[in-house]
């Protein structure tokens, strides 16, 4: 029997999908009677330009369980996604894919997950059916960049097909494109994760609307992650690291140049030596005086993490 | 005339008085006339922060002779963004007209102004179009218009109007502070509302400074600055600054390899300010991309009151 829990939401962000939108209102229909609990369908309109809206209106007609937000532009999937949760009322929120790719059949088995203890459940997307160069391959390396940088591995973080306790995921911000991260995320306030696979379609209709844009966003969205995971409960440990190690570095080349005046040597190095330390000892000045400020926004602010280790189980039944 | 506070207002009109104004009276009967003609209600709201013998008087007069008018008088010297939003926190209107105190437009294209509103747009600012002042100052409004316009890609031509007209749900959505009430538009654009122009002739003015000091231009400059940063980078330091931080690291590290190879080479290379250089770059590329963390780390802690969306409506 599944746990107690009264009301699923699903929510979906949906852009430009008005040939993919009723196949997957009915599919996603079909899949949650099984279930037999209460559950409402939140799709959120992310300033289509198409008939996205009109469809769904339609079918709002003859739904209560259907609620439909529609943003006054298009803000982007992560936007979309927290309209999506903070308006949702059910105490398990699944977000999923408007473009038919997630398949429905799969809410079900994330729920049965869910029962066993998790708070987030994520999909894999274990065969996928996109282009092996083009999605599969930087998709790869980035999930293992998130891993190695959050200690969070899971095989497919930019897998939309997500399932998690509502008391969990309304703890946390979303903004930005950190959507990608949420599991991370649930990390640092101490959720348990696990990932389950799940089935993948190729794209029947149109092209990607969402994904990874540039790299080069993402690696510095990596680094802020690193710093939030691991540093956030002392953000001066990072900083402070830095700036010990260029103090050290400012001593050592401090203690050649002593040398060189002591000694009165008169080289190449006596120059060298002299402003790297100056510059180096600056550096460790400037950062561990950062860390403290860095401090000082942790402690003005209200946010506090619970200090739980992030419980990992890879549970994939292979 | 009787006060009508508890009636529904059709139209505010935001005037804020920075500087002396010649006739009020007078802005405020042709404006008031035009909107009457248009068969709606409107309110005036004075908003002013720089006193002047004889201006409270006046606006008092103005009060009991017509009613329809609000005072507010700043306490201390603040600037036209706190005028704007204090006037916008009492204007009770449908809609929100802002207009400068001295006749930058006619009265008659007040019509092709509020006009939009009605039929979906949300904001409507207005472009002097033929421009009447001096050579240089239609150059500079032009520079500034078209860079803010390459850099935040929103089709806009006249920021430097001051006369735009909104519904109340885009003036009490906008968080104005500085030199923002300049941005106004973008602002609410970026809040996802339907932003647009209309092109009206220039009122021409008839006391007008030529040549402003340096200073102002410099603070036209930090404004584009501001802007980008707020419409491009706000919940993204780390991507702003994290790239110009790892571009200067990366110079700079190329710079130092260089000399350490020379070095090896045994060439002197103490006697070269490039050695200065490429240190410095390293350091300030460090500085740089911790700035931009430290900035990462204050917008996570306060993500709770982070909404990044703007909902139109909920169906159900």
């Amino acid at each position: 029997m599944l746990i107690d829990f009264k009301q699923i939401s699903i929510v979906i962000p949906t852009y430009n999908e008005q040939k993919s939108i009723a196949l997957l209102y009915i599919s996603i229909k079909k899949a949650l009677d099984t279930i037999g609990k209460k559950y409402e369908i939140i799709f959120v309109d992310d300033g289509s330009t198409d008939r996205t809206f009109d469809i769904l209106e339609g079918f709002h007609k003859n739904d209560k369980a259907l609620k439909i937000i529609k943003l006054r532009k298009n803000f982007g999937q992560t936007p979309a996604m927290s309209a999506g949760i903070d308006n949702a009322r059910g105490d398990i929120i699944i977000t999923m894919d408007a473009d038919l790719q997630n398949d429905p059949e799969d809410i079900p088995k994330l729920i049965r997950k869910l029962d066993e203890g998790y708070d987030i459940v994520s999909g894999w997307r274990k065969d996928r059916k996109d282009k092996t160069i083009t999605r599969k391959i930087p998709s790869k390396i980035a999930n293992w960049l998130i891993g190695l940088m959050t200690g969070v591995r899971i095989h497919d973080y930019g897998c939309t097909l997500k399932a998690y306790r509502a008391s969990v995921i309304k703890k946390m911000h979303l903004y930005s494109d950190m959507h990608r991260f949420l599991p991370a995320l649930g990390a640092v306030i101490g959720a348990k994760i696990t990932e389950i696979p799940v089935t993948h379609h190729p794209r029947m209709y149109g092209k990607s609307k969402y994904g990874i844009s540039r790299t080069g966003k993402v690696l510095f969205d990596l680094l802020t992650i690193k710093l939030i995971t691991q540093f956030s409960s002392q953000p001066l440990h990072m900083f402070g690291l830095i700036g010990v190690f260029a103090l050290v570095i400012g001593t050592v080349f401090g203690i050649r140049s002593l040398q060189h005046y002591i000694f009165n040597i008169k080289e190449d190095f006596s120059i060298v030596f002299p402003s790297v330390s100056f510059l180096s000892f600056f550096l460790g000045f400037y950062l561990i005086g950062l860390g403290v400020l860095s401090e000082l926004a942790l402690k003005m602010s209200d946010f506090r993490i619970s200090g739980l280790k992030p419980i990992l189980t890879n549970n994939n039944g292979v | 005339m009787t006060v009508s506070s508890n009636k529904q207002v059709d139209i505010s009109i935001v005037v804020t008085i920075s500087e002396k104004v010649p006739d009020l009276e007078k802005i405020y009967q042709e404006f008031s006339q035009k909107i009457i003609s248009m068969n709606k209600s409107c309110e005036f709201i004075f908003v002013y922060y720089l006193d002047y013998s004889g201006l409270w008087d006046t606006l008092q007069n103005l009060q009991s002779k017509y009613g329809n008018i609000k005072i507010i008088k700043l306490r201390s010297v603040l600037c036209e963004s706190v005028a704007l939003s204090v006037g916008f926190e009492n204007a009770k209107g449908k809609h929100i007209l802002t207009l400068p105190v001295y006749f930058q437009i006619s009265p008659d294209d007040i019509g092709k102004i509020l006009q939009p509103l009605e039929t979906g747009y949300d904001l409507i600012t207005a472009w002097r179009y033929p421009r009447y002042d001096s050579f240089l100052n239609r150059m500079e409004s032009k520079l500034f218009n078209w860079i803010v316009r390459k850099l935040t890609d929103i089709d806009l031509h006249d920021l430097g109007c001051g006369v735009t007209a909104m519904t109340k749900e885009v003036a009490d959505s906008l968080d104005i502070y500085g030199d923002l009430f300049r941005f106004i538009p973008i602002l609410a654009n970026r809040l996802g509302y339907r932003v647009g122009e209309v092109k009206v002739s220039h009122f021409k003015r008839i006391k007008k400074s030529g040549i402003y000091g340096i200073g102002i231009y410099i603070r036209r400059l930090l404004d584009i600055l501001t802007i980008v940063f707020l419409v491009k980078f706000t919940k993204k330091p780390l991507r702003f600054l994290g790239l110009i931080g790892s571009i200067l690291f990366g110079l700079g590290f190329i710079i130092s390899m260089q000399l350490t190879i020379y070095k090896f080479l045994g060439k002197a290379i103490a006697d070269r300010p490039l050695l200065i250089l490429g240190v410095l770059l390293m350091v300030l590329g460090i500085q740089l991309i911790s700035m931009g963390l430290i900035g990462e780390l204050i917008i996570f802690t306060h993500a709770k009151k982070i909404k990044e969306y703007n909902i139109e409506r909920i169906l159900g």
